[in-house]
């Protein structure tokens, strides 16, 4: 009852402030828009092709090893076998892969003796994406027909499948933007918190048999809310922006809202630590910001170096990235991100057992 | 909350005294805040602790709402120990702060039903309280108005609507006027007036007339320690050693003054104020004495004595900067 009190205050004390809804909502969303017109415009694609080397001869390890990575575009990977290949290609890691099929190696050999031999390829891929398929085809069968030296078009058999998570920038970006939106709740949950040490209305609720366990979980509940309200809010956003979703929804909310929790609890430690909002404020953006550009909600951070990754993943951002966009739009399971589920639940409650700790041992003094 | 006998007041024969304070003192570092005050403040009654600016009055308040824990000695509020049951204590008494403390983007509907809900009070009950109060504050027509809207008056007054609301038996009212026109003023002390012998207040402020105009009894605090205490009249009358007498006059000569100065121990000249102080004033023989020195005196009167004459006495300073 008491708790209930202090949330709906809290939330009444955001919602019917403008700056504050639109520093929470607005600001991701205006990123979000910002980055799907940046990377909107056509890019020379780079094209991730699988080989799976099922003839083994001499000749179609030659075609694979040195042939193929030949051309500029093409980015080569060995594969064992199938199954694995239309994994990747599912995940988004490959746009195609080929096959070569027993025989490759004796049909090739034949056209350089002068004996004309149908060559043949199977190339599965993302019929998604049109004119990626079309020129992967081409690509390949060019390729193909200056190695065995023949003048015909090689066959390719081409197998295109259905891929949904056809991911494109939004879809990348879509995750990230997301969860930095729940990072800069750190400054606004914290904010709270001090302004109303700050401003006495704590004290004034002190003097009420008020504790300060029942004010933190009072202005906690109203920052849930608000969560809530922010992953509803950026998902649909990001799905008008064209963000596919092809994965569990309940999981990614959940994901989420974890990382929502995380960013509470972390406004409440740094609100703990301050005297007042402003030195609360720039503190809360000092951690936020560079944590942002580190967990990669703007970029992959798979090319950063490996101390920096380290830094990102000892936080759960990253980790919240990496999970939702799995589920999102790869459509993986909880088995998959599992995990990054458990690193998030494991975060929240420290953090937020931690904060509560602080913050008691603040208002002592 | 349910209650226990254990934790009921331990006290029979302190029963008339809503606020007891036991030597209660407060150090924050080297600077003695509050440095042993003992205060009975009897059940029903108005009771003002008027002093300076930085003379333990809100660190007093703050100790007997269990906001502050004393360095030494210890406080009652209706038989409840400050120290060993603050809950029972927080639960009776309603603080309003020396500061504003509202919730902005709240209206004054909202604030107090936050401040009912947590004294744990009945939807119904709290409707109504808040209505009553709203009326009587003259808040009615602007109660569903975000506060931040509000006069600084407004604000002051659901500051202590705020303390009110739960229907405390002991309210604290923390410079209830601070930083008010004069006007404002007159409208809350018109309001706390009304309160008076409803429940036991007490009251900190720097203006001596609020604490001369409302108060039942007065203790004057100067750093942490009470230096005076009794009603208004009693505090003027029987402490205050000397009469101010103030004449207007034109041509105030030197020997005019001489003249004076021989018979009284203190006088004053501003331009043409004349100021005359003793422990015996008589009148008519300054007038005469002013009259005989080819002064023309314009008007003159004894001054009545003020709480600030008082606390001038007593500590040597003025009680405004």
């Amino acid at each position: 009852m008491r708790i209930l009190a202090l949330a709906s205050r809290a939330l009444k004390e955001t919602y019917r402030d403008p700056l504050a809804l639109g520093f929470l909502l607005g600001f991701p969303l205006v990123f979000m828009l910002l980055f799907g017109a940046i990377f909107s415009g056509d890019e020379l694609p780079d094209f991730a092709v699988g080989v799976i080397d099922e003839d083994n001869t001499m000749m179609s390890q030659a075609f694979t090893d040195q042939a193929l990575p030949m051309v500029p575009v093409l980015t080569i990977s060995s594969y064992d076998d199938a199954d694995t290949a239309l994994k990747d290609l599912k995940f988004g890691e490959l746009n195609a892969y080929i096959v070569i099929p027993p025989g490759f190696g004796q049909q090739v050999s034949q056209n350089w003796q002068g004996a004309e031999a149908d060559i043949v390829l199977d190339m599965t891929y993302d019929e998604s994406d049109v004119m990626i398929s079309e020129q992967l085809i081409s690509i390949i069968n060019e390729v193909t027909r200056a190695f065995a030296r023949i003048d015909v078009p090689v066959t390719v058999n081409a197998l295109p499948i259905h891929v949904e998570n056809q991911i494109d920038y939004i879809d990348f970006i879509g995750p990230g933007i997301i969860t930095f939106g729940l990072l800069i709740l750190i400054p606004t949950a914290a904010r709270m918190i001090v302004r109303d040490k700050e401003k006495g209305f704590l004290a004034r609720l002190l003097t009420t048999p008020t504790r300060p366990l029942d004010f933190i979980l009072g202005y906690s509940l109203s920052n849930v809310a608000i969560t809530i309200a922010q992953i509803a809010i950026f998902i649909f956003g990001a799905w008008l922006m064209g963000m596919d979703i092809v994965g569990n929804l309940g999981l990614a909310f959940l994901i989420f809202f974890l990382t929502g929790l995380c960013s509470v609890g972390i406004g409440m430690v740094i609100a703990s630590l301050s005297k007042s909002e402003n030195q609360a404020e720039p503190l809360a953006w000092l951690f936020s910001m560079p944590l942002a550009m580190l967990s990669g909600c703007w970029f992959s951070i798979e090319m950063m170096p490996s101390y920096l990754r380290t830094i990102a993943y000892a936080f759960p951002y990253a980790h919240t990235i990496e999970a939702a966009r799995g589920v999102l739009i790869r459509g993986v399971g909880l088995e998959a991100v599992g995990t990054d589920f458990l690193f998030l639940v494991g975060w929240a409650v420290v953090i937020f057992a931690l904060g509560v700790v602080l913050f008691r041992r603040s208002m002592r003094s | 909350m349910t209650s226990n006998s254990s934790e009921r007041a331990s006290t029979d024969t302190d029963n008339d005294f809503a606020v007891q304070t036991l030597s209660l003192s407060r150090k924050f570092g080297d600077l003695t805040a509050v440095d042993g005050i003992d205060l009975n403040i009897k059940k029903g009654e108005l009771f003002a602790l008027l002093g300076p600016n930085g003379a333990g009055k809100t660190t007093t308040i703050n100790i007997l709402c269990c906001l502050l824990k004393p360095s030494g000695g210890t406080a009652r509020i209706m038989g409840y120990d400050i120290l060993k049951q603050p809950f029972r204590v927080k639960d009776i008494i309603g603080v309003s702060p020396q500061e504003t403390v509202v919730s902005e983007r709240l209206n004054s509907w909202e604030n107090l039903e936050l401040i009912g809900r947590t004294h744990g009070m009945e939807a119904a009950e709290l409707k109504a309280r808040s209505q009553e109060l709203l009326a009587t504050m003259g808040l009615a027509s602007r109660a569903k108005d975000q506060v931040r809207k509000f006069s600084g008056g407004m604000k002051r007054r659901l500051n202590i609507m705020m303390a009110l609301v739960h229907d405390p038996q002991v309210v604290f009212l923390d410079e209830p006027t601070l930083g008010l026109d004069p006007q404002a003023r007159r409208a809350i002390w018109e309001y706390i007036g009304r309160l008076k012998k409803e429940k036991t207040i007490l009251l900190t402020t720097h203006y001596m007339e609020e604490a001369d105009s409302l108060a039942d009894r007065i203790a004057i605090i100067d750093e942490g320690k009470i230096v005076a205490l009794g009603t208004a009249h009693e505090l003027k009358n029987n402490l205050l050693d000397k009469q101010t007498m103030v004449a207007q006059a034109q041509d105030i000569t030197p020997q005019a003054i001489e003249k004076i100065r021989n018979k009284y121990a203190e006088v004053e000249v501003t331009g043409d104020t004349l100021k005359i102080s003793d422990k015996q004033l008589s009148f008519q023989e300054i007038v005469d004495l002013l009259h005989d020195a080819g002064v023309a005196v314009r008007s003159a009167y004894i001054k009545e004595p003020t709480l600030d004459d008082v606390f001038l006495q007593i500590t040597g300073k003025e009680l405004r900067e």
